[in-house]
């Protein structure tokens, strides 16, 4: 099990607390408000630390202590338990300020015969009581040792939140001016009773602990501040006992540790019904179903496992795949040999956690041997590589053992390396690029954004100081995450808040730099003109954007996959095709005409122009192709009703073909029957269905006919001319 | 049934999500596709007389090696062998002569790879003689060939691509005419957006590029002569480093634009280069048929069992024993923080990018000029200033939408060549995710007695006996090497899978030698005589236990009276289950259960009445 604190809130809910200036949130609500933040963060920690309220100054009293009229006013609210909702609201409903005054210590006396109670017979690693008072009451002194030493055999640990500042010197704050107001809780000046009680908090703190003890002391305001975030994640580090190995005789007993970890949310979303809210109102059921077109059922008896071997698909059942799959000796840390550290490039670490080894804490032996490995590798300037097996049951990986030296311990540092699969080798074209080089006064521009936005600078004592370190700021996603919660649970109802301001603030440039880098910035504007490049495709693309922002789950479209691969006309024609091309001319003829983002004129004009081209390579292939243009062209022509184009191309087409030697080819089209459109097709058509027929029949006499008149027709630039 | 499809919910909709933000999932718009278009002619076929593979063995090679390698990372990508030169013709209308399409466009599959094999080695070259032979040569044809296959495919193509592997500078022999049709296709071809590069072979007497293949192929993407400087590859390893490097259409994660403030807006594209490969997810199958099935998950109410639409359900979260509740799109808009970008916080030193702060792969940027123009010159500018003065830009980094923003470390990567051989590091930033403080754990380190120089010194030895040199694709992984082969050899009814190598195994039997007595000497440095570091911990603990064992595992007695208050207070459950069972068998209560309620529940039984 792991070890857990226990934890005593004791708040002063006495008349005193509840005075203030004019202006001023009276203590009690401070202290309230440290209440709560401290019990939200727990609830959301989902720690099992335990935690217990005991309020005094209340007007009646309930303590196991109770007798003889001694511990009078004191209210044991909530036993030692896992902080839950209910606590929280109980704060926030039950607990006023109420009209009573109690001894500070009597108080602090219950806490500790609680803590010791119900901490019988349970390992907890930390008991804490936590003090929120004034010090407005007198507190008698005269067991103040008995209780110190009961403090400190018992192992507790005491925390004081007060409405000011304990420190004669504290800087923080704001309301510590020692005045002479002598006026008790009015946040200026400190009564004599509190004068008293702090020195005498001052010797508790001391006495526990010499060093730290008034570190302990928090005034409401500063305690405020720091708890305004939510917990960080905490995870306890689980060892990993290993031995590190080289070669078959050399190991040395090491313990790994997590150090770093791409952290995540522990909790994921259930699904409830909406009018009840309840879980179990939802079901989710699983079908099989065959892919054909009554979608039959399958049932998960009749259904077997199988994988992909690129277009096969193999039955792979699971008890064969475990017996046939990768097996290994499990757990390991075993070197394969050493490398220079600039061989491993930092950009291709891989994995999501950074693991710390050492030697166990038992072991001086193991201790000594992997501190000569640590300091041979940094030394040397070199890294181990090693294959890692966290397990037997988990794949083996191959990493880099890096050395680290810090001032009070030395370790490894293993980071995961990339296998041959997990890289792809993209080549780029080079940026030293005529047209892409900078000039010099564009670099020195770059150059002075760079000094005006560096976030680390010597201060004056020659110090490095680091502006924004990024690895301080917690997770803004469960911040946020965490923040949203809350609220739905407290004030239900109502909609989101928006994300706090510190949150905000603590993504941003820090204010020095983005005030420094103004005119730099201007600068690099003037310099490198940026022009955003108005795109056809964005309308793509912000479709598929769309699509996502429907919450539509990516696995269906990946499931609808396949159909969308399906050759779509409407997808070409949406942009794809702007122009004839040689490949397919007739189709983007076709596709064109369709889209009528051209006049037909010039799309014929294009086709033609394709068809010429085809004709000159003397070939069956290419003429079979030219064939399939006229036809789709005059299927178009004849579809939109508009003959002259066609017609007037192919009676040139015709004319042409003794000087160009198509002979071949007009064989072809007189197989095909592919004639003039006459007026039975469309009736704008100059010729007559006789004439139609005529043109294809009367081959051979036309082109006696024909011949005389080469002089007009000879010239392939001249036909496209016509259109 | 169309209703039951439209309520179709994905189960793991959370979790795909997450992963999607792992690996980067590309968004998938079509398939990719790649020709190898093989020169079949005799000159293919001749033997380097050091024993080397003919070029055509060694393009065999190759292209099993992308067959497989397409298997395991992107089986849905399409890949076509046809041979040109060949006597024997066989293509799909068989309009072409001197043109043998080996495998029309489809996914590579078992058999394939197995065909491909069978062309290898001597034998290889003898069947290949045998059933294509050597003949003319027509390059437009055989493009023209491979324009068809292209356009018989009913499935978009979002990558084309054609490999020309050959040795003969002038197919056609001067041929002027074919020379025109070569052009005309392969300028054909390029419109339709296929990329044409060349592999070309070993020659005597060097190959000439210029003489005709430079009107063949796809120019390079940034003009300068980069694809025509190269030599031709004489290796193995260089023809499959050039087949690999152009093979895998460098996709993008996403577009975006880095800010660096108002208005100054530099479009990058984002290229993840380092993916950890997984196995692919088993399909499920009807058993009979060995048809795939499809899935369909439907949500309804337990009670009225009528389907739920999704405006019907809502999301919740248990904390502190309170359940929350919200909106699906209220749990969508916790998410969004902002708008997919970068922006620029300010600059460090390098030293200040520790190396411990990993939390998931890098990815690479490199300026997008066709969506903001003047993005590459800024680009340039900010990427040479950071590397000569050893700085790396802060960023925030908001990857996708609904993606919480994280802070990466832009760290300059400069060009670096291979002596004209091609490139080995593009010119970029690399993007080094950095943690959150959450991301952090703390760690409480041993105090443990440091080593002495002595001791060190010896540890010196070892390294430097170890040493070799690390390079990032030398290790395949076992796992999924060994489920390929699995997979294969089910695939083909082989008898047993192939062995694979498990490359990350250390070579001990080397190690050892090459060690010899420096493992003994430093043993005895730091080591006592009778310390046995093989021991497992565990037994070494129980030892250490004896003494002190008992302060470990208090035994906790509870007086009678303490009990009887709990059974009163009903506060047993406070108690820990080996005090309970304690109890118990000091009441003589008799439990067959060792659940904690279980004890609870007999102990109260018994004391209470």
């Amino acid at each position: 099990m792991t070890a857990k604190s226990a934890l005593v809130l004791c708040m002063d809910v006495g008349f005193s607390m509840s005075n203030s200036a004019p202006g001023e949130e009276p203590p009690f609500e401070l202290a309230k408000k440290v209440i709560q933040k401290f019990v939200q963060r727990q609830v959301f920690a989902e720690t099992k630390d335990e935690m217990a309220l005991v309020l005094f100054g209340t007007d009646s009293t309930k303590n196991p202590l109770e007798q003889d009229g001694q511990y009078q006013n004191i209210t044991v609210h909530r036993n030692l338990m896992i902080p839950d909702f209910e606590l929280l609201e109980e704060i926030a409903n039950q607990i006023h300020p109420e009209s009573q005054q109690a001894d500070w210590l009597d108080a602090l006396v219950v806490c500790m015969d609680l803590l010791k109670k119900q901490t019988e017979g349970k390992k907890y690693d930390r008991l804490v009581i936590v003090l929120l008072t004034d010090l407005c009451t007198q507190a008698s002194p005269d067991e103040l040792d008995i209780i110190i030493d009961n403090l400190k055999t018992a192992g507790i640990t005491l925390q004081f939140f007060l409405p000011f500042p304990a420190g004669d010197d504290e800087e923080g704050g704001g309301d510590g001016d020692r005045g002479g107001s002598g006026h008790p809780g009015a946040g200026k000046g400190l009564s004599r009773e509190q004068e008293q009680g702090l020195d005498m908090v001052k010797h508790v703190m001391l006495s526990l602990d010499e060093e730290d003890g008034l570190d302990e002391i928090y005034s409401f305001r500063n305690a405020l501040e720091q708890l305004c975030m939510f917990k960080r994640i905490e995870r306890r580090p689980t060892a990993w006992p290993c031995q590190l190995t080289i070669g078959s005789s050399l190991s040395i007993r090491i313990v790994g540790y997590k150090a770093v970890m791409d952290e995540r949310l522990k909790k994921t979303w259930i699904t409830v019904d909406a009018q009840t809210n309840k879980r179990d109102d939802v079901k989710r059921e699983t079908v099989y179903c065959l892919d054909d077109d009554n979608e039959t059922e399958v049932q998960k008896e009749d259904i077997i496992q199988g994988f992909r071997y690129g277009s096969d698909i193999v039955p792979f059942s699971k008890v064969d795949q475990d017996q046939m799959k990768y097996k290994h000796d499990g757990k390991c840390f075993a070197v394969l040999g050493f490398t220079k550290q600039s061989n491993i490039h930092r950009h291709q670490f891989i994995g999501n956690q950074v693991i710390k080894v050492f030697a166990p804490k038992d072991d001086e032996h193991a201790g000594v041997a992997l501190s000569a490995l640590i300091r041979a590798l940094d030394e040397l300037n070199m890294v181990a590589i090693v294959r890692y097996a966290y397990d037997r049951r988990c794949n083996p990986q191959v990493g880099a053992a890096f050395p680290c030296i810090k001032q009070h311990y030395e370790c490894l540092m293993y980071i995961q390396l990339p296998f041959m699969e997990d890289l792809s080798h993209f080549t780029f074209p080079s940026l030293e690029n005529k047209k892409f080089v900078p000039t010099e006064a564009q670099l020195s521009a770059v150059d002075s954004l760079i000094d005006s936005m560096m976030l680390v600078e010597k201060d004056e004592s020659g110090e490095q100081k680091d502006m924004l370190k990024v690895h301080h700021i917690p997770n803004p996603a469960f911040q946020r995450h965490f923040q949203c919660l809350h609220h739905r649970a407290v004030n239900p109802g109502t909609p989101l808040p928006p994300m706090e301001p510190w949150l905000k603030a603590a993504l941003e440039r820090p204010e020095v730099i983005s005030e420094r880098c103004q005119a730099p910035l201007e600068e690099v504007k003037r310099k490198f003109p940026l022009t955003a490049v108005e795109k056809k495709k964005q309308l793509k693309t912000s479709a598929q954007i769309f699509g996502k922002d429907t919450g539509e789950p990516d696995a269906k479209k990946a499931k609808g996959d396949e159909e969308e691969e399906d050759y779509n006309l409407a997808d070409i024609a949406e942009g794809s095709v702007t122009s004839v091309g040689s490949v397919d001319p007739a189709r983007d003829f076709r596709t064109l005409v369709k889209l009528k983002s051209l006049p037909f004129g010039e799309v014929c004009q294009q086709l033609t122009h394709r068809i010429e081209q085809l004709l000159s390579n003397k070939n069956t292939h290419y003429y079979m192709k030219s064939i399939t243009c006229i036809q789709a062209f005059r299927e178009q022509s004849v579809k939109l009703g508009k003959a002259d184009l066609y017609n007037s191309y192919l009676q040139s087409l015709k004319r042409s073909i003794p000087n160009r030697g198509l002979e071949v080819f007009w064989d072809l089209l007189v197989q095909d029957a592919v004639t003039l459109i006459s007026k039975d097709e469309v009736e704008g058509s100059t010729v007559s269905k006789n004439e139609a027929n005529q043109f294809l029949i009367t081959d051979e006499k036309k082109e006696e006919v024909a011949a005389p008149t080469t002089e007009d027709t000879g010239d392939v630039d001249d036909l496209l001319d016509m259109m | 049934m169309a209703e039951w499809n439209a309520y179709y919910r994905n189960e793991d909709d959370e979790e795909e999500q997450e992963e999607g933000e792992q690996s980067g999932e590309y968004k998938v718009t079509g398939r990719d596709s790649l020709v190898f278009l093989v020169d079949a002619s005799k000159e293919m076929f001749i033997k380097e007389e050091d024993g080397k593979p003919s070029n055509f063995d060694m393009t065999m090679q190759v292209v099993r090696s992308v067959y497989t390698s397409k298997i395991t990372s992107s089986y849905r990508d399409l890949v076509a062998l046809v041979f040109y030169g060949t006597e024997q013709s066989k293509n799909p209308r068989n309009s072409f002569k001197h043109v043998y399409v080996y495998h029309d466009l489809d996914e590579p599959g078992a058999k394939r790879v197995q065909e491909v094999d069978e062309l290898r080695g001597s034998k290889g070259a003898q069947l290949a003689a045998k059933t294509m032979g050597s003949g003319e040569t027509s390059l437009g044809d055989a493009l023209w060939c491979c324009a068809n296959l292209y356009s018989d495919i009913k499935l978009r193509l979002s990558h084309k691509r054609l490999m020309i592997f050959t040795c003969r500078d002038d197919p056609h022999e001067g041929d002027s005419v074919k020379d025109r049709q070569g052009r005309t296709k392969a300028s054909d071809l390029r419109d339709t957006g296929v990329i044409i590069n060349l592999m070309h072979l070993m020659k005597p007497g060097g190959f000439d590029v210029s003489l005709y293949f430079r009107d063949i192929i796809t120019p390079p993407e940034d003009e300068s002569d980069l694809g025509l400087q190269l030599e031709p590859c004489a290796k193995l390893e260089d023809l499959q480093n050039r087949v690999r490097a152009k093979e895998k259409k460098k996709r993008v994660l996403n577009r975006l634009n880095l800010c660096l403030g108002e208005g100054i807006n530099v479009a990058v594209g984002v290229y993840s280069t380092a993916v950890p490969a997984r196995k692919p997810p088993p399909i499920k199958l009807y058993r009979e048929t060995n048809e795939p099935v499809r899935s369909k998950t439907r949500v309804f109410h337990t009670q009225t069992g009528s389907l739920l639409l999704p405006s019907e359900l809502k999301k919740a979260q248990v904390y502190g024993k309170k359940q929350i509740v919200m909106e699906t799109d209220e749990v969508d808009s916790i998410k969004k923080f902002e708008d997919p970008g970068m922006f620029l916080i300010g600059f460090k030193p390098m030293e200040k990018l520790k190396l411990h702060h990993h939390v998931r792969p890098a990815v690479f940027l490199y300026p997008e000029e066709d969506d903001v123009k003047g993005s590459s010159c800024l680009f340039s500018a900010l990427l040479k200033r950071c590397s000569e003065r050893n700085m790396f830009a802060l960023c925030r980094f908001t990857a996708r939408r609904n993606y919480s923003p994280r802070f990466v470390a832009l760290v300059p990567q400069e060009e670096e060549s291979d002596e004209g051989k091609g490139q080995i590091t593009p010119a970029g930033f690399n993007v080094i995710y950095l943690p959150f403080a959450d991301d952090i754990r703390t760690l409480d380190a041993p105090q443990l007695p440091c080593a002495s120089q002595e001791q060190v010194d010896k540890m010196k030895q070892i390294v430097t006996k170890l040493r070799f040199k690390y390079r990032s694709d030398a290790f395949e992984n076992p796992a999924i090497q060994q489920h390929f082969r699995n997979l294969e050899a089910l695939a083909l009814d082989m008898v047993a899978p192939e062995d694979i190598e498990d490359l990350i195994m250390p070579k001990v039997d080397q190690i050892d030698t090459r060690l010899g007595p420096l493992v003994q000497e430093f043993k005895d440095l730091v080591y006592p005589a009778n310390y046995n570091p093989e021991t497992k911990p565990a037994a070494k603990r129980k030892t250490a236990d004896n003494g002190g064992g008992a302060e470990k595992k208090p035994k906790v007695e509870l007086p009678e009276d303490e009990l009887r208050a709990h059974v009163q207070n009903s506060t047993l459950g406070k108690l820990t289950v080996p005090v309970l069972k304690d109890a118990c068998k000091k009441f003589g209560v008799r439990t067959t259960g060792t659940k904690k309620q279980e004890l609870i529940d007999a102990l109260i039984a018994q004391l209470s009445s």
